[in-house]
């Protein structure tokens, strides 16, 4: 098993921390896949996170000057890496203004992902290189199937989302109120979350925000355009997505399946991001 | 307000707390503050500082001082292997690029490099702090001796705070020290004051894991800690309900560098420079002033510190050494933040 790689491009280079630092915010230990012609941060510990999972995809050759890895096997010819999220996105920072930043795996006292970096030095005009080994565990392969992309489900109503940072802020105020909230929508561009407790109910209302095409599903296509789809989830998993969320996506769809799941599907430039929350049992 | 029998030496101990908010607003300091008197007066166990401002404003502080002894430090610093001097900004900066929040730093060198690390975590596994490392060329230095490779761990923390305090004073550090357990000198040295921070380092002791103190770290005073059971039914001092997780420190020192050996130092100084196994006796007085209680773990996160200041008028002043210990001069510099 061998992976180098090397990125030399300010602009790629603060592109990949930026989705690092939202991974940290999104799990705390993640899962890195590294195949030949991606790489991926999937969250998929059903148990663990109460069923909320992640797909975080990049194309490699979208950041990375150098690219080389060798998988497990010829067959098998990807690497799956568990590491604490916060540790590379940690490095990463330390790389602000690099010349150059390395990525390898190595195997010092245990495995690592050795992260160099070359900074300029302000007094003269060589460079340091610090380097950082981050630990991680080598994911067996007879664990490969659970870590695999989720499908995406049919889904009842497909959705543009308003601003994060103003649903963010709605959220974290609801939050105080109630655990359980509920999101609904419909085909006329109309979002609602809802909380409800015994004294009070709030509800705000999202408009105007239009839906995507959808495929010919004759399901999609006789529903009604007012019909709400509505999923009740834990609001905190919901805050914690969008608290992950710093940068504006270049494009954010949301897909309710009515009583079951919401899914979030983000494209950060070239990067894709997708959320699955489970509905509360 | 001068006490006629004043002893020569005044050792005593302020709260700091107390100290930083006199001299906390420093614009305001600098604009109207003409003079500032600082006075002891021990037959009311104060200190006294006297503002004299504009418009004949005289504010007046007191603040009450504890006795401390006195510890005298012989350690010899110009004897150690390894001696570097190096601007105080360019660690600074490197340290910032150390990303775990580990208590630990190490410095590891030889005639060719210094190298900055994290210090390695005993565990190895996914919740490990990532480990660090970055290398300084010897040219960085303003003055690099190294007659000893080796590698030495200390307080981060501590490390921190000594280089923010350089970094203000814009004096050059030099850092002093040998093999692993012996401790680390971090000094400047300017025209006002001289300042030694004396840290101990890890030991590479092969019993450290058999007991805690030979897990602690080697001082080159009697600061050390008996068993933390015995020393709070030793001593039954009411600082036994101290956080355990304080870091011990030895009670502030002045450090004059011409006053002679008495004789009950003279035992100490041979004490001094062996390992921390031969120092079995603790004399109460040093025990009782200093914070109580750390466990296992803590003692090894022990370090002491010394502060020493000498002011280069101190001879002018034979007769009543510390009655005035500072005026304030014009071109004080107004440190910020």
């Amino acid at each position: 098993m061998k992976f180098r790689a090397k990125i030399v491009d300010l602009a790629c280079l603060n592109h990949f921390t930026r989705v690092s630092n939202m991974i940290a915010k999104l799990a705390k230990t993640c899962t890195l896949r590294i195949s030949p012609e991606k790489l991926n941060f999937i969250l998929s510990d059903k148990l663990a996170s109460g069923g909320v999972s992640m797909w975080c995809e990049l194309e490699q050759e979208n950041i990375f000057s150098e690219f080389q890895m060798e998988g497990v096997s010829a067959e098998n010819n990807a690497i799956y890496l568990e590491l604490t999220s916060e540790n590379l996105s940690r490095a990463l920072k330390t790389a602000q203004n690099a010349r150059a930043l390395k990525i390898k795996l190595t195997n010092k006292h245990f495995p690592c992902l050795t992260v160099s970096v070359e900074l300029q030095l302000s007094s003269s005009s060589s460079s340091r290189i610090v380097t950082h080994d981050i630990p991680i565990k080598v994911i067996p392969r007879r664990l490969w199937k659970d870590l695999q992309e989720p499908s995406v489900p049919d889904s009842d109503v497909s959705i543009y989302l308003p601003a994060l940072k103003t649903m963010k802020s709605v959220v974290e105020k609801m939050k105080n109120i109630s655990n359980h909230l509920v999101i609904e929508a419909n085909l006329n561009g109309e979002l609602n979350l809802k909380i409800e407790t015994e004294l009070v109910c709030v509800t705000t209302h999202f408009k105007d925000l239009g839906n995507p095409l959808l495929s010919s599903e004759s399901a999609s296509q006789s529903r009604h355009p007012e019909d709400m789809a509505e999923v009740h989830i834990d609001i905190k998993k919901l805050l914690q997505f969008l608290a992950g969320q710093q940068v504006t996506p270049t494009k954010a769809v949301c897909n309710i399946v009515s009583n079951r799941i919401v899914h979030f599907d983000l494209l950060l430039e070239d990067i894709s991001l997708q959320y699955f929350i489970p509905a509360l049992s | 307000m001068r006490d006629n029998d004043i002893p020569m030496n005044l050792n005593c101990k302020l709260a700091i707390k107390s100290i930083l908010p006199i001299f906390r607003c420093l614009n305001y300091l600098e604009k109207s503050v003409e003079k500032c008197k600082i006075v002891s007066r021990l037959d009311k166990c104060r200190v006294v500082f006297q503002f004299f401002c504009k418009h004949g404003i005289k504010r007046t502080h007191n603040v009450y001082f504890q006795d401390s002894q006195p510890l005298k430090i012989l350690f010899e610093k110009s004897l150690c292997a390894n001696i570097l001097m190096i601007r105080p900004r360019l660690l600074t900066e490197a340290i910032v690029l150390l990303t775990s929040n580990q208590e630990e730093v190490t410095f590891s060198v030889t005639p060719g490099n210094f190298c900055l690390k994290s210090s390695s975590g005993e565990s190895l596994d996914l919740s490990s702090s990532v480990y660090s490392e970055m290398s300084f060329d010897p040219e960085e230095f303003d003055f690099f001796q190294v007659g000893l490779d080796t590698e030495i761990t200390f307080c981060f923390k501590e490390l921190k705070g000594i280089l923010s305090f350089s970094e203000v004073m814009h004096v050059p550090l030099s850092i002093y020290f040998d093999f692993p357990g012996k401790p680390v000198v971090l000094s400047m040295d300017d025209m006002l004051l001289e300042a030694n921070f004396i840290l101990a380092t890890l030991s590479d002791h092969p019993s450290r894991v058999s007991s805690p103190q030979s897990q602690s770290l080697c001082l080159s005073q009697a600061l050390r800690r008996t068993e933390p059971t015995q020393s709070s039914a030793q001593v039954g001092q009411s600082q036994a309900s101290q956080a355990p997780e304080s870091i011990s420190r030895a009670a502030p020192k002045r450090l004059f560098p011409k006053d002679p050996l008495d004789s009950s130092c003279a035992t100490e100084t041979k004490r001094a420079s062996t390992n921390q196994d031969d120092i079995s006796e603790v004399p109460e007085s040093v025990v009782s002033d200093m914070e109580e209680g750390p466990g296992p773990s803590q003692l090894r996160k022990f370090s002491c510190m010394f502060f020493g200041a000498v002011s280069s008028q101190q001879q002018e002043y034979a007769s009543h050494p510390l009655d005035s210990l500072a005026i304030a001069s014009d071109s004080e510099e107004d440190v910020s933040g």
